[in-house]
């Protein structure tokens, strides 16, 4: 075990103590009702990351993905009756029939073309969600959606409708997605995307069939944005569309680029930043623009890997020792 | 040196005693937070940056008598104000703040349906009060929460009215155009229809346009063709004004009819006077000088000076919260208990400040949903100002046992 | 009723004859650039809406009227353009193409906050005294509407003029050809880049000034016009001048007459439906070359 694997694991068990501690550090519930709100844009972020920071394609639709994985669910439970342990893994489902669909003829198109495609769809489900009003009750929205079920385990019932216990959820959920995507990327799929983004016409010419991976990058986002946007409707009860418009998109891609694209950590480090940074900005929205704005500008021109990898190389700096004695 | 040292003992005790009876002074004088949550950007601003300044002018009025005077204790009102910029998500993070960072109990503002249907739907999980203003989506006093109320009635309860009046002045064949992907909207062309319908019209057509809409020439030209004697507009203010002007550049100049509640300002900056003269808003009996009374136009010639632009519609319904909360504050004698302040809420009359003119249910200003009710009034433009005309006829008590109706 | 039909055909012919104009403008600018770098300007839309407000600006201040404003706003313009192209895109120009986009994503949010700071989040809008309206038969035609379409083909012209008989125009044209064979040919390609920029955006500002007089400048209108001129690139063809004014008034009227015959509440998702057929059917668009 060399010294910054252990340096890494070490780090890793203090956070996992923290977040599992978090609820009863946090004196301020506030910060636990954001940290919800981050650990959502993770599964966002994290399905964004497969699909630009490892495929290399810009998707914009993940808000209208999270927009229909949040209605799917508060309407089937709340419409339907459903329970919501059966609602909410539907949300995925449906998103990925739906990117299936919608994302083979997409993705014969590539690069800018693709990125305004998917800017066009959230458009259109964004206005569908609002004049839709017979199902979707347009901009009045959906209110009372219900929570999860309680959950019965051998040492208590957990419940979902506080804070602490809504948060061990998505808590899971989020290790689980981000387990998820370090497998997808260190497998053969992951080297594809890789090979895909660094050169598509190579890859194709080696007589891989790219449309597969693509594809599945492309589903795999949506659905992890479906499942995000319902885990998002039964946090917060009532959802209408205005939080699954083309604003969404942009910060699961500034998440993306914030904290690192291509990285496990950087969609992670990215979603907390840019759902806690206004908090501590505290400047009005006009400058808000303008210093996201300025942000992603000179983050892509000097920064293109992000915080992580640059706080990585910090990490991996090492004086150098003179051999002179 | 002795002299000296007596001298600074008498200046210590002196100062010691001064400071107790300051600090004592200054101790039955304690501070009340209260909070906003209000569109103060974006498109809502147009409605809830008013209503910020109404709660601000309010506090000011009320700490410079001394404050709220709860049982022996005089408190000065602070305002913790968030932007909920029309949006649900942000206004539910607003009142998260407020209650959990902030510990305000006392939430005021709510000027847009959006985020206020969102926090209505936790609320009455809450300790904390809410007093909604501007907001018209019917739903939102529907639900029956023992802490919410609100001081602007919901639109189908002047839809209804409006739709009374239309058909008195005689119109038989009459278009919409409306913001129809807006619920509250919908509601007041609901209620409208039913009444109008009643007194012999018929709406021919209903087209619609969102809030971001600046261009409706094509559906101002399919309804031109279907020669309607009248034109009804709801919407709001900012496409609403475009509606005006390309319909009367596209020649109709029927009697057109509106709900949109924006100020001569916000029309003037994008129609000319001669584009809107004769057109007429069925609204709550909203501030125009001819309507109010002393009150109102004591609030009028305060807010301009305070804000050096006269107030928007939307203003009144926060300041009248202002001073309900604090005649409800006083009777029940506490700041802490809101289920104690709740219930005085219930049971108030219409306090004396109030810029509105609340109809009372059973001698009360809220009826047993939470809502108060005002006048509606049908107001015309003539020659740049909104023009009081008339009352719309307007039956609070019907209204108030509907809407006691769809409570699940 | 046949003649009033005819005449509500027409008046919607119109009404969409005068926002595809519009279009045209916003789509020139966009085609130009991706002729020349191949990259999706996406933030052109805020710098429409900038021209839009700075046109106001000016209008208020110094007391102009509508058109000699505009005349003084697009140098301006163009000279934002040519900062953008330099400070901006030219840093990631051989990065892979994503980062480009990122950028114009960035540049959007920029703008768009500037303007907020600079003139409010309330809609603004570009008072001009051409309110008369031309009345035949029952079809209306508002003055300015009119001087709207004559701008539009006024601003084409001296485009056309500008790119096929001046040498700068004939440099323009060989990069968009054939970028390597233009530098070896001794093109200044630098130089290039700042023309066609300094177009591009020139033509934004005509765009937003006419959006501003005709309707309002306000925060969120730009995302909504640079997607419809990314619908029209797309539906005339990436890179293709011509494909970018066929395409503009196509929209235009079709938007009008989907919103007068089939649904207004759907009007906007016309256009993405469009961009959308195309892409996937003939995704070289109407006039584009297979």
């Amino acid at each position: 075990m060399t010294k910054s694997n252990i340096a890494i694991a070490v780090g890793a068990c203090v956070l996992g103590i923290v977040l599992l501690a978090l609820p009863s550090i946090l004196t301020v519930p506030y910060f636990l009702h954001l940290t919800i709100l981050s650990l959502i844009l993770v599964i966002v972020a994290q399905g964004q990351n497969l699909v630009q920071g490892y495929t290399g394609y810009v998707s914009i639709a993940q808000g209208g993905f999270m927009g229909i994985g949040a209605y799917c669910s508060a309407l089937l439970s709340v419409k339907s009756g459903l329970p919501v342990w059966l609602s909410l893994p539907l949300a995925p489902i449906v998103c990925s029939i739906l990117a299936l669909a919608v994302g083979y003829p997409t993705l014969r198109v590539k690069g800018h073309y693709f990125a305004i495609v998917t800017l066009a769809y959230n458009m259109v489900i964004f206005i569908v969600l609002l004049n839709f009003t017979s199902l979707t009750g347009g901009e009045a929205g959906i209110p009372n959606i219900p929570c999860m079920e309680n959950l019965r385990l051998p040492w208590g019932e957990i419940s979902f409708t506080t804070r602490t216990g809504y948060y061990y959820l998505v808590l899971v959920v989020a290790a689980a997605v981000t387990i998820f995507c370090a497998l997808v990327v260190h497998s053969r799929i992951g080297r594809v995307m890789i090979a895909i983004r660094q050169n598509e016409a190579l890859a194709e010419a080696v007589g891989v069939a790219t449309w597969r991976f693509k594809l599945f990058s492309f589903v795999a986002s949506a659905s992890l944005a479906g499942l995000a946007g319902a885990l998002y409707a039964h946090f917060t009860r009532f959802i209408n569309p205005t939080p699954f418009g083309v604003d969404q998109s942009l910060n699961a891609i500034l998440a993306v680029i914030l904290g690192g694209s291509g990285t496990l950590a950087g969609p992670v480090v990215g979603a907390f930043t840019v759902i806690f940074l206004p908090e501590y900005l505290r400047i009005a929205e006009t400058y808000r623009l303008i210093a996201y704005g300025l942000i992603l500008v000179l983050t892509t021109i000097f920064m293109p890997r992000g915080i992580v990898r640059i706080a990585s190389q910090i990490a991996r700096w090492r004086p150098k020792v003179s051999t002179r004695q | 040196m002795k002299r000296f040292e007596s001298r600074l003992y008498l200046g210590i005790v002196a100062m010691v005693a001064v400071l107790t009876f300051g600090i004592g002074a200054i101790a039955a004088e304690k501070e009340l937070a209260i909070g906003v949550s209000d569109a103060l950007t974006g498109p809502g601003a147009t409605y809830g940056l008013p209503q910020s300044n109404a709660v601000q002018l309010a506090v000011e009025e009320i700490n410079a008598k001394g404050g709220v005077k709860v049982g022996k204790d005089s408190y000065k009102l602070r305002v913790i104000s968030y932007d909920d910029k029309a949006n649900p998500t942000e206004g539910t993070n607003a009142v998260r703040k407020l209650i959990d960072r902030d510990g305000v109990k006392y939430i005021l503002g709510f000027c847009c349906s959006g985020p206020t249907s969102a926090v209505a739907s936790f609320i009455g999980r809450e300790d904390v009060v809410m007093l909604v203003g501007n907001a018209a989506e019917r739903a939102i006093t529907a639900q029956g929460n023992p802490n919410l109320f609100r001081t602007r009635p919901p639109a189908d309860y002047t839809g209804s009215a409006a739709g009374t009046f239309v058909a008195q002045r005689g119109a038989k064949k009459l278009a919409v155009v409306g913001s129809l992907d807006v619920s509250f909207y919908r509601q007041y062309i609901e209620a409208f229809e039913r009444e109008f319908e009643k007194g012999g019209g018929k709406i021919i057509a209903k087209e619609s346009y969102s809030a971001t809409d600046r261009d409706m020439t094509p559906q101002l030209t399919k309804v031109r063709a279907l020669n309607p004697d009248a034109l009804l507009v709801t919407g709001y203010v900012e496409p609403s004004s475009f509606v005006y002007r390309q319909a009367f550049d596209l020649g109709m100049k029927m009697p057109r009819y509106g709900f949109t509640s924006g100020s001569e300002e916000m029309f003037l900056k994008v129609a000319t006077s001669e584009q809107m003269e004769g057109i007429w808003d069925l609204r709550p009996t909203e501030l125009t000088v001819e309507a109010l009374g002393p009150v109102g136009k004591a609030f009028l010639a305060n807010y301009t000076k305070k804000f050096n632009i006269p107030p928007a519609p939307s203003a009144p319904y926060a300041y009248d919260q202002v001073y309900v909360l604090k005649h409800a504050l006083e009777n029940a004698g506490t700041v802490d208990d809101t289920k104690k302040v709740a219930a005085e809420i219930r049971k108030l009359a219409v306090p004396p400040e109030a810029v509105m003119k609340y109809i009372p249910i059973d001698k009360k200003m809220f009826d047993e949903n939470g809502q108060a009710y005002t006048s509606n009034g049908a107001f015309q433009w003539k020659n740049n100002k909104w023009t009081y005309v008339s009352d719309l006829p307007s039956d609070p008590m019907i209204y108030s046992k509907f809407l006691r109706s769809l409570r699940k | 009723m046949g003649g009033a039909m005819i005449i509500e055909v027409a008046q919607q012919i119109f009404n969409g004859i005068v926002i595809g104009s519009v279009y045209v403008l916003i789509a020139l600018g966009l085609t130009v650039i991706f002729g020349i770098f191949g990259i999706a300007h996406f933030a052109h839309g805020s710098v429409a809406m900038f021209g839009g407000y700075l046109t106001f600006y000016l209008t208020q201040r110094f007391g102009l009227s509508l058109f000699p404003g505009m005349a003084i706003a697009m140098p301006i313009g163009a000279l934002l353009g040519i900062l953008i192209e330099r400070l901006a895109y030219r840093p990631v120009r051989d990065d892979p193409h994503i980062n480009a986009f990122i950028i114009a994503l960035g540049l959007t949010m920029l703008i768009e906050g500037a303007d907020l700071l600079l003139f409010g989040a309330d809609q603004v809008v570009i008072p001009s005294s051409y309110r008369s309206v031309i009345n035949i038969a029952g079809l209306a035609m508002v003055e300015l509407r009119i001087y709207v379409v004559l701008t539009t083909c006024a601003l084409i012209a001296a485009m056309t003029v500008l790119l096929s008989s001046t040498r700068t125009g004939k440099a323009v044209r060989a990069v968009a050809q054939n970028r390597s064979a233009a530098i070896l040919m001794g093109v200044d390609v630098e130089w290039v880049s700042m023309v066609v920029f300094a177009i591009s955006s020139a033509l934004g500002i005509a765009a937003g000034a006419l959006i501003g007089a005709l309707f309002a400048v306000a925060p969120g209108v730009g995302e909504g016009l640079v997607v419809k001129g990314f619908a029209v690139l797309i539906l005339g063809g990436l890179g293709s001048i011509p494909g970018a004014i066929v395409g503009g008034i196509v929209l235009g009227v079709s938007e009008t007459l989907a919103a007068g015959f089939i649904s207004s509440a759907y009007k906007d998702g016309i256009a993405f439906l469009v961009m959308i057929l195309v892409l996937l059917f003939r995704p070289e668009g109407l006039l584009g070359k297979r």
